[in-house]
């Protein structure tokens, strides 16, 4: 029987996933205003890349690692590239990036299937190790991941605050316009939010291939708790409300997945209801 | 000749989804991602009533249209608070919701995944008897669309999609519009889904997914927005253009995929060359 | 004191936007029947004043009236139906509607807008919307627009457009308009248009008028009174001429005006 502290325990490890894909979506949404459904495309990638590195290429954990967290933020900016700002350039709007981001997704996604023909793809071959600590067994790839999330929060807060680039990323959020006329180069920051989001939603990715697989709609389950993880914590504040809505909804998932199978997607749906007629601009909006 | 009789009864199903769908996408501007959820509620609700209670097929529809409204409405207002991307991404996640709710509440045979066993009236019962009354359905919902959008209450819509501010100013309420329209639009889908469960004689949760409500987003974008010509050109053509690839003769495993990824396709294409689509009057906007 | 033709009061209105004080105590009246215009320098609060009154803001001291009854509780939408129409300064115009559709959506209680009567049998509706058009039609003449009227207004150029949301206003039928900058930004041979009909709203139809306005010759032109709003306040009112003469208006605000 598995107790209460435990499923929170798994809880967490479920929002160290999010918080690294919410965080980059959150960024570039606050940012850009793009919408970006094809975040889930750059995770999927970044794991199926890693995958076939190690698995099948044989190399090392962490040069395939490296390798997929690069190509994923490769990927992100070419979709950037060779959709967001060709639509936009064309005249279409926020709403057309959009579509055409569902677009992007869709494709990557109908690929993916045809080379993995739906099954579920785990690159780890041996079992996860585990510490107890009391009743309460933790895997250390659990907290393996939350020391991730840790340092790339606090890389982040660093970053926004105490670099010129992370100033210009902050004044994007708050008046794009009033950017360009203070001179700073949008074009330029908005490659760097490109890779930078990216190679986070490629970190979840690689671990989520090693931990427990991917499947081709991965991707898109993953995005959608992201993204719901954005709007709980408020796109406002990118790092808090991303954290706070990541935790709050991996413990919910946890807990429901533990009491409710049937009805995981459901309560995260239910939780942004509710929370939306409460607050309808995010907890820290 | 039936296949054929079978998928002239299908486009019928899609072309009312689509006059559906571009009646909130198109004409009201408001981002309708999860037009498969009553499509799901319209299939299932005439479907139950048909079984278990034993309604004439043709009053389980009309009920289905009404429940369907109702459910839509009550899905609606919550949403309303929000707005832009959050609005579409709140309707994009009733595809989960109902596909839980579905999956879990819904009746099913003993032993099956889904509902099937209805009892046909002899004017849906055959593929030749249920493609002319299809069409007769069909005919009937493209003239009232176009009664709905022609006058003055299609151009209180389309106000509502341009300037709702503007509106409110001129005495008129916005709101007031966006639920009527997704009201008629969910009853619209909802009676969709009657006909689609009659068609297919068979239906579970697998049917009504986000991939259903992409496939319609897709339909209505390449047809054009707010058109019920693009509406049923979008449906007709694409379900004409996908049932020719199978004959290629491509293995089923691939046939799935490769019209996903066209669709992904053609979704890019749209918003990079043709925005507005065969024939719409307005593009996605923002 | 109040009467059924006392027309738009306003008493001891106050806002402010966090801690910035807009105004502090305004009160006007806009009677029926006349032009009352509104001037003052940027910032002095003659759109949130508009916005207050349409219940768009809420002032936190200050109540408006119409015809002796209160209309702090009665909501945007329904501004109207009581009597008060309004313009944008930024025009907010319906862009892939026509010319004539955008008057057209303006004209109240029509039936086609109404599910329950668009599929009830019978012409009536039909009807309706004829009489409608031919009255957009007129009113779209009156200003020489009726060439364009089945033009999308979004493709109109900008004087054009105010023009377009001038009618829209004047076709919603409210006793009460206020016109937020009707002639800014419009091209010169336009603005006699505007002043025209302005005129024969208040002439013929006794509308009552506010006119918020930056351009001094049309508010010299057709303005019956004028109240002029600077630093919080209302530092003149009256009469177009004495206000317009006033030494007083002249150094603080007109004169800044002609010197620039």
């Amino acid at each position: 029987m598995m107790s209460a502290l435990q499923v929170l325990a798994i809880g967490f490890g479920l929002a160290g996933y999010y918080a690294l894909v919410a965080v980059g979506f959150a960024l570039i949404f606050a940012t850009l205003r793009i919408f970006h459904i094809a975040h889930g495309t750059v995770f999927l990638m970044a794991g199926y890349v890693f995958f076939f590195l190690y698995r099948v290429g044989g190399l090392d954990v962490v040069s395939s690692g490296v390798l997929s967290v690069i190509v994923a933020a490769l990927t992100g900016l070419a979709i950037d590239k060779a959709v967001y700002l060709p639509v936009m350039r064309r005249g279409g709007g926020l709403f057309s990036v959009f579509i055409a981001s569902l677009g992007v997704a869709l494709i990557f996604e109908a690929v993916f299937l045809v080379f993995t023909k739906g099954i579920v793809t785990v690159a780890r071959t041996t079992a996860l190790g585990i510490v107890s600590v009391g009743p309460v067994a933790f895997r250390l790839l659990d907290i393996f991941i939350l020391g991730v999330v840790i340092v790339v929060y606090g890389l982040l807060y660093l970053w926004l605050h105490c670099t010129r680039r992370g100033l210009e990323v902050r004044g994007l959020t708050d008046n794009r316009a009033l950017a360009a006329v203070v001179g700073m180069n949008v074009d330029q920051t908005r490659n760097v939010i490109f890779l930078l989001a990216s190679a986070l939603a490629g970190i979840a990715g690689v671990l989520t291939a090693y931990d427990t697989g991917l499947a081709p709609d991965t991707g898109s389950r993953t995005l959608f708790i992201a993204v719901v993880a954005v709007i709980l914590g408020g796109v406002q504040n990118i790092l808090l409300g991303s954290i706070v809505g990541s935790v709050s909804l991996g413990i919910l998932t946890a807990y429901a997945g533990f009491f409710f199978p049937e009805w995981v997607t459901f309560s995260v749906f239910a939780m942004m209801i509710i929370l939306i007629l409460i607050r309808p601009r995010g907890l820290f909006g | 000749m039936d296949h054929i009789f079978f998928l002239g009864t299908l486009m019928c199903v899609w072309v009312m989804v689509c006059l559906a769908a571009n009646f909130v996408i198109g004409y009201t501007g408001m981002m309708a991602m999860g037009q498969a959820v009553y499509l799901g509620v319209g299939a299932y609700a005439s479907a139950t009533l048909n079984i278990y209670l034993g309604v004439n097929y043709f009053a389980a529809m009309a009920l289905a249209a009404v429940v369907t409204g109702a459910v839509a409405v009550l899905t609606l207002l919550p949403l309303l608070r929000l707005s832009g991307f959050y609005f579409a991404l709140a309707t994009l996640g009733l595809n989960f919701v109902f596909f839980d709710l579905f999956h879990n509440l819904g009746p099913r045979v003993e032993g099956s995944e889904g509902l099937y066993g209805l009892e046909l009236p002899a004017a849906l019962g055959s593929p030749h008897a249920q493609i002319v009354t299809g069409l007769l359905i069909t005919i009937a919902c493209v003239l009232a669309a176009n009664r709905l959008v022609g006058g003055a209450f299609g151009r209180a819509l389309r106000a509502t999609r341009d300037r709702p501010d503007a509106l409110i100013a001129l005495g008129k309420n916005p709101v007031h519009y966006q639920i009527v329209i997704w009201g008629v639009s969910g009853a619209l889908t909802g009676l969709a889904g009657a006909l689609y469960a009659a068609t297919l004689f068979y239906i579970d949760p697998t049917l009504f997914t986000l991939n259903a409500s992409i496939l319609v987003l897709v339909y209505v974008g390449v047809g054009g927005l707010a058109s019920n010509a693009g509406s049923v050109l979008g449906a007709v053509l694409l379900i004409a253009f996908t049932e020719s690839f199978r004959y290629l003769g491509l293995p089923s495993v691939l046939a799935g995929p490769i019209q996903q990824g066209l669709y992904g396709a053609l979704l890019v294409g749209l918003m990079l060359f043709r925005r507005q689509g065969l024939v719409g009057n307005h593009d996605f906007q923002e | 004191m109040t009467s059924k033709s006392d027309g738009l009061r306003l008493e001891n209105l106050a806002m402010h936007f966090g801690g910035v004080h807009v105004f502090e105590d305004v009160s006007m009246r806009i009677p029926p029947g006349q032009v009352t215009a509104c001037i003052g320098p940027n910032g002095a609060g003659k759109t949130t004043l508009i916005n207050i009154i349409c219940g768009v803001l809420a002032a936190p001291k200050g109540r408006v009236f119409l015809d002796g009854e209160p209309l702090d509780s009665t909501p945007p939408h329904q501004m109207v139906q009581r009597g008060v129409g309004r313009t944008f300064q930024d025009v907010r115009i319906f862009p892939s509607l026509t010319a004539i559709e955008n008057v057209l959506i303006a004209i109240p209680d029509q039936q086609g807008e109404r599910l329950r009567h668009l599929f009830r049998p019978g012409r009536s509706v039909g009807a309706e919307e004829r009489r409608n058009r031919d009255k957009a039609n007129a009113l779209l003449a009156t200003v020489a627009m009726d060439d364009v009227a089945d033009r999308p207004a979004g493709e109109l150029p900008f004087g054009q457009q105010k023009l377009v949301s001038l009618l829209r206003a004047v076709a919603t039928g409210a006793r009460i308009l206020l016109l937020d900058e009707s002639a800014a930004g419009v091209e010169i041979e336009l603005i006699p248009r505007i002043t025209a009909l302005v005129r024969r709203l208040v002439a013929e139809e006794s509308r009552g008028v506010l006119l918020v306005e930056h351009n001094i010759d049309v508010v010299r032109e057709i303005a019956d009174h004028v109240v002029v709003l600077q630093g919080g306040g209302v530092i003149a009112s009256g009469p177009c001429d004495s206000v317009l003469n006033d030494e007083r208006v002249i150094k603080e605000y007109l004169g800044r005006i002609y010197n620039a």
